[in-house]
């Protein structure tokens, strides 16, 4: 189960960049709800940037 | 019917085929990895599901829109870790660092696991996106249908759906002939954008969070497929420059 949750979703790194970047964007959405989505779009980016390199 | 009848089987088909060409979105792309055979398959799954619900929680409708953001913010996480991961290998195929990668495999059962793991959870992805979709224009159904019969409300939403079925469909052919990585890059950044969307808008309310509504799908996508050709071009770039350095 656990090999095929990593084939599907990757690595933890894969995870851990999708966590973060949606717990971010959800803690600024409480202090300014428009940047939020900027904010989680710039982050993913981020992370496939990390990722990709 | 009247013209107030008319007006609201009006808004139900319009408003319909917005959640009926997000659907399709997703079909769409998955059919292009995974064959139009299965992904229609799971999108009559999806379909069905939806149907289902219909019969056996019509009473329960309440609880259902309560749901729903707990339900597209499940989904769109889901959307987000698939689409993510696709996202990078596509970026890597592009900067030209996957194929190397695969070439240094040393067993083939490893790639062809991979490969079925990926169409597994492509259907899930077309699935799923039927599903949402689908609710949603319950909901709107029975929302809206409430100045006409539900029959009627029902018939306006099902004639949306073929509507935009007829002209998906006529998107095939062309599609054919695209790339098979740009297939996939494309996916994926439609994947994320959904992701994105759904799974942001469903924690923090997609009002809030999506002031613009379902237009900001098309700038997530933009910006997605703009950004990944940049960083694909600034691997390649920092590649070559190990590569020369080696040499």
């Amino acid at each position: 189960m656990r090999k095929l949750l990593q084939l599907i979703f990757g690595d933890l790194r894969n995870a851990v960049s999708v966590a973060v970047a949606l717990l971010a964007a959800y803690g600024i959405s409480r202090l300014a709800p428009g940047a939020a989505g900027a904010a989680l779009a710039l982050l993913l980016i981020a992370a496939a940037a990390f990722q990709a390199a | 019917m009247n013209a107030a009848q008319w007006g609201g089987a009006s808004a139900i088909f319009l408003a319909s085929a917005v959640e009926w060409v997000e659907a399709f979105t997703i079909v769409l792309a998955v059919a292009l990895t995974i064959g139009w055979r299965r992904a229609t398959g799971a999108a009559a799954a999806g379909l069905g599901v939806v149907a289902a619900l219909i019969v056996l929680t019509g009473a329960g409708l309440q609880a259902m829109q309560a749901d729903i953001g707990r339900i597209r913010a499940a989904i769109g996480i889901f959307l987000l870790l698939f689409g993510l991961r696709w996202y990078v290998k596509a970026i890597r195929r592009y900067a030209g660092r996957t194929a190397l990668h695969d070439v240094a495999r040393e067993f083939a059962a490893t790639r062809e696991h991979l490969e079925h793991a990926e169409r597994r959870a492509a259907w899930v992805v077309a699935f799923k996106g039927v599903l949402l979709e689908g609710l949603e224009v319950w909901l709107l159904v029975v929302a809206l249908g409430h100045t006409l019969s539900y029959a009627a409300a029902a018939g306006s939403a099902v004639a949306s759906l073929a509507m935009v079925i007829v002209a998906g469909l006529a998107l095939r052919a062309p599609l054919t002939r695209v790339p098979e990585n740009t297939l996939k890059y494309t996916v994926s950044c439609a994947i994320l954008s959904f992701g994105s969307f759904w799974g942001l808008g469903g924690l923090a309310g997609e009002q809030a969070v999506w002031p613009l509504g379902d237009v900001t799908l098309l700038l997530l996508f933009a910006a997605y497929a703009a950004a990944g050709r940049v960083i694909a071009w600034r691997v390649r770039v920092a590649g070559s420059v190990t590569v020369g350095a080696q040499a």
